[in-house]
């Protein structure tokens, strides 16, 4: 387990997120913005289609040659003078970076936006050293000082209104009275960070690809801290998933056409950074050391596994702002580090399948989440597969394994069927006015409480065939 | 793809009712079968049906979603065209029967349904090619493209066909047309307060269409949406496209 | 067909000893194995990559010269399209006048840049005439105590002027590879950057910018190359807080375009 299970029902925690109003709002204007602008940036592209087949064979080719990407990929960091460290586990990841904290003597890392370091929390971790992490992505940096985890992949602090960062920074930042002025805030943020990265010993990455051929490790960012992040410390580490090797750097060019338009709708992000290894001796910048840690942490076993497609994932987080489960509930009412479709897919992955018997229901499996994938994952269907595994392990409740049996039952046998019909026609008559019902006992009345029932006709179809004859 | 009936011939098509029109929606069977023999076209109900195996399907259940699938493909077994009210029990057949039913003794005819298999709309569009009616119902409409249908069929363009050359009622766009309505079978008791939901922004999109009936191809959207408009005693309505077409 | 992967393997952590760090060899013989187990879900290949990049690039370079006017007018527009500031001057003695323009507007002060044979143009006199500090970066490494104070000095700078090796037309992106008196902080610490360059350097695609990256790591790099090559697509930005879209982040807040029809004289 990478992560505690959670044990609130997710229908609990779901419900308190739709209580919270400035929440659905701001969920409801921010998803619809980026559905806008992804929709606008294709619209505008007629090699887009073709690109996104071309990227999604491209990982599943380098999935196909993993092992070889892999060697070449670290032959070419190590000869470029970097290292790499191999972390099967979350906890043997953390123990990597605290390691190279300790040797280094860091006393204050910066980090630049990362998943990875999220996904095995490596901020406790730090702090528990005495290594103090700072967050510099802006939204990072918000839900840092508010002591939250991010809410969307890409927009972590989307729940927040201006009134409440601002009152964040005045309380946490003593700089009381700051006016809701989004320019304001973002100013104090760059003043405070800029402090930080000019004089902190570590900088800490994420890597949305590495480029075997070449031993470049890629980040892709708006900001610029992910430039900072990896110039001005003496001291950077990556962490990365394996999957997010490519072979070349024309498959690069590949999925650069496309990551940053699913994700915001830009052509490009404002800085992609190509990073190749540690200060070469003629700069005058950058870190003297630099290390990569390639992390499994689920990942490996989803190779011959249900998950092997959501190892394509580029973490653009389109599949967020498309599902009508994500629009209305937001990222932390999910539980776990990844929210939304690909985040089910992500926890059951990272944490096994008890980890998403809820989870692996909070879709009505529209399917908007594949369409809107730049690599075609195809979520759905793995979604339904964990549901089964769910039932396949006893790991549903038994309640619920006993109704869908017997409902099969009921389906394979026209007798049962037609009693079912005659049955409920029956049972249904208290609570039947105008056609209509409008509360049913028990679990039935999850649907009417909100909604009307219509009644079981009188005769049902196949009953009226012979006067149709 | 767009093949009329053979010259002489009549076309000959089985019902697949579905479960939920079988015992909610018997009307939208009867005005299909209607408008169906008035184009020329034999109807047969194979005996003796019940469900397609979708919500077994989704909810994991597939051994016996496979045992109710081997039944449905053995009763339609003799049909030279079948067609489907809805388009996620279409999907069904189409898409999962293959998969479900690999490797037994019912593969090839599950292979040779889902080749045979139509949803309503497509089936007088693409099949028949009819493409104008008259409707009686009152306007203006508005389409609700059923996530099955769109996303699994890849069809968003039949309904709108039918509905754009209709004489007798105008057609608006519906906002967030291609957005799920919220009901995903089960899912619309598990996570019943993030159904109802996504249910009123469909309902708050119909609102703002100007329309005065919301269309669909799928008795699932048609019973969440129904359901959210009787609800709130809307003059609002939403029908099945069947019942949009004057039989 | 019932699956039993899912969740990390414990299997695989619970057979070393506590403390023990998996090695290479036992971190890709676990690849291998769970490789092993399938062929994968289609038959797919990665993106064919040139056979002679350098050569190719050469070619490219020489049909771009024949329409560079239509590629500059395109990345212009994506210039500006991402709210970079596009200047244009006939000749690189041209430059000095533009810059000192620029700096005025913005009641700079304090320029920093990389050297003069990096840029094709030499800023020093003209700029220092009309009161600007301009200093030019060291193309070698000085003692620790010196970087740190040219560290401080860009920190406080206001304008960075730098060359570039590539604008790049579809997303109106300029590519700098860092080296030898080229520092990556140039471009990023003060709040304006000014990127100097002529019609050599202009790519249509980002296809096109693949092949010069594999045409750039064809064979051994140049002893004077850095470690790092930045894309940068328009001036540092977030819409971090409620969607509402801030410059200048921790990167410039403006960038600015100084192409230069007659060349700079930098590439053969």
């Amino acid at each position: 387990m990478t992560e505690p299970l959670i044990t609130t029902p997710l229908r609990e925690r779901a419900a308190q997120a739709l209580g919270d109003r400035f929440l659905h709002e701001a969920l409801d204007i921010a998803t619809t913005r980026f559905i806008a602008l992804r929709r606008d940036a294709f619209g505008d592209f007629p090699e887009g289609e073709a690109l996104r087949d071309r990227a999604r064979a491209i990982k599943e080719a380098t999935l196909q040659r993993l092992d070889a990407h892999l060697e070449t990929l670290v032959a070419n960091i190590e000869r470029l003078g970097g290292h790499v460290h191999f972390a099967t586990t979350a906890e043997e990841a953390r123990e990597i970076v605290l390691d190279i904290a300790r040797r280094t003597g860091a006393r204050m890392a910066v980090k630049s936006k990362s998943m990875a370091t999220e996904e095995i929390h490596l901020n406790d971790a730090l702090q528990a050293i005495g290594v103090t992490p700072v967050e510099t992505d802006l939204g990072e940096y918000i839900i840092q000082l508010a002591h939250e985890r991010p809410s969307h992949i890409i927009a972590p602090a989307i729940h927040k209104t201006k009134g409440q960062v601002a009152e964040l920074f005045s309380r946490e930042l003593r700089r009381p009275g700051l006016p809701a002025d989004p320019e304001v805030l973002t100013k104090i943020a760059r003043e405070e960070l800029r402090q930080k990265f000019l004089t902190a010993d570590l900088g800490i990455t994420g890597a949305n690809f590495a480029v075997a051929d070449t031993g470049t490790v890629v980040l892709v960012t708006n900001e610029g801290n992910g430039r900072m992040v990896t110039s001005l410390p003496r001291v950077h580490v990556a962490v990365m998933g394996v999957e997010k090797v490519i072979p070349s750097m024309t498959d690069l060019a590949v999925f650069l056409a496309i990551l940053a338009k699913s994700a915001t709708g830009q052509k490009l992000s404002v800085y992609t950074t190509l990073v190749q290894g540690p200060r070469r001796p003629g700069e005058l910048e950058g870190p003297d050391e630099f290390h990569l840690v390639l992390l499994d942490n689920g990942r490996v076993a989803q190779l011959a596994g249900p998950l092997r497609e959501s190892l394509y994932c580029l973490r653009c987080g389109a599949c967020l702002n498309v599902c009508p489960v994500y629009r209305q509930i937001g990222g932390h009412a999910y539980g776990y580090t990844y929210p939304g479709p690909i985040g089910i897919l992500l926890t059951a992955m990272l944490n096994g399948p008890a980890s998403v018997r809820d989870l692996s229901h909070a879709s009505s499996l529209c399917g908007a989440c594949a369409d809107a994938c730049p690599v075609r994952i195809d979520i759905p269907r793995m979604l339904i597969e964990l549901r089964r595994e769910v039932n396949v392990r006893g790991i549903a409740p038994r309640s619920e394994r006993i109704v869908f049996k017997a409902l099969a039952r009921l389906l394979r046998s026209p007798t049962l069927y037609r009693l079912a019909a005659r049955i409920g026609r029956a049972a249904q008559r208290p609570f039947v006015s105008d056609g209509r019902i409008r509360a049913l006992p028990s679990f039935f009345g999850e649907w009417t409480k909100t909604r009307d029932l219509p009644s079981i006709a009188a005769r049902t179809f196949q009953e009226r065939w012979r006067d149709l004859s | 793809m767009s093949v009329s009936a053979a010259a002489g011939a009549t076309p000959r098509v089985a019902l697949m009712i579905t479960c939920l029109a079988d015992m909610f929606y018997p009307e939208v069977g009867e005005r299909i079968v209607r408008l169906l023999r008035r184009l020329g076209v034999e109807v047969t109900l194979p005996t003796g049906q019940t469900c397609c195996g979708l919500p077994l399907f989704n909810s994991g259940y597939h051994d016996e979603a496979a045992a109710v699938a081997a039944r449905t493909v053995t009763i339609f077994r003799d049909a030279e065209a079948v067609i489907v009210p809805s388009g996620s029990c279409a999907w069904m057949v189409k898409h999962e029967y293959p998969g479900l039913l690999r490797g037994r003794a019912e593969a090839a005819d599950a292979e040779r349904l889902a080749a045979r298999t139509w949803e309503f709309s497509q089936f007088l569009v693409r099949r028949l090619g009819r493409t104008t009616f008259e409707s009686d119902v009152e306007g203006p409409l508005a389409y609700h493209d059923s996530c099955h249908l769109l996303r699994g069929l890849h069809e968003g363009a039949t309904p709108r066909t039918l509905l754009n050359n209709l004489s007798g009622a105008a057609v608006v766009p519906l906002p967030g047309s291609d957005e799920c309505c919220g009901f995903g079978g089960s899912f619309s008791v598990r996570l019943p307060e993030v159904s109802t939901s996504i249910l009123e922004r469909k309902l708050a999109n119909l609102e703002a269409s100007g329309a005065r009936c919301l269309v669909a191809c799928d008795a699932g959207c048609l019973m969440q949406i129904r359901g959210g408009l009787a609800r709130r005693n809307s003059p609002l309505r939403a029908l099945h496209l069947a019942e949009v077409l004057k039989s | 067909m019932t699956s039993h992967k899912l969740g990390p393997d414990d299997g695989a952590s619970s057979s070393r000893r506590a403390g023990a760090r998996t090695t290479k060899a036992e971190f890709l013989a676990r690849v291998r194995g769970e490789m092993a187990k399938t062929p994968g879900l289609f038959v797919a290949a990665p993106a064919e990559r040139p056979a002679q990049p350098r050569q190719r690039l050469e070619l490219l370079r020489r049909e771009l010269s024949e329409r560079w006017p239509q590629t500059l007018e395109r990345f212009r527009a994506e210039f500006e399209r991402v709210a970079g500031v596009f200047h244009r001057v006939p000749t690189a003695s041209a430059v000095p006048a533009a810059l000192e323009r620029i700096c005025r507007e913005r009641g700079a002060r304090r320029v920093v840049s990389w050297p003069s044979e990096e840029l094709g143009v030499a800023l020093a006199p003209v700029l220092g005439a009309a009161g600007i500090a301009v200093e030019s970066m060291p193309r070698d490494v000085p003692p620790d105590a010196e970087r740190l104070r040219i560290r401080a000095v860009i920190a406080d700078a206001d304008v960075g002027v730098t060359g570039a090796d590539l604008a790049v037309a579809e997303t109106g992106t300029l590519v700098l590879v860092a080296a030898a008196g080229r520092p990556r902080s140039t471009s990023l610490l003060p709040p304006c950057h000014v990127a100097i360059f002529d019609r050599t350097v202009l790519v249509e695609s980002l296809e096109q910018v693949g092949l010069a990256l594999e045409a750039w790591h064809e064979g051994p790099a140049p002893p004077e190359r850095g470690a790092v090559i930045n894309f940068i697509t328009g001036p540092s930005r977030t819409a971090d807080i409620e969607l509402t879209l801030t410059r200048g982040v921790h990167g410039p807040k403006e960038i600015h375009a100084l192409f230069v029809d007659g060349g700079l004289g930098l590439h053969g």
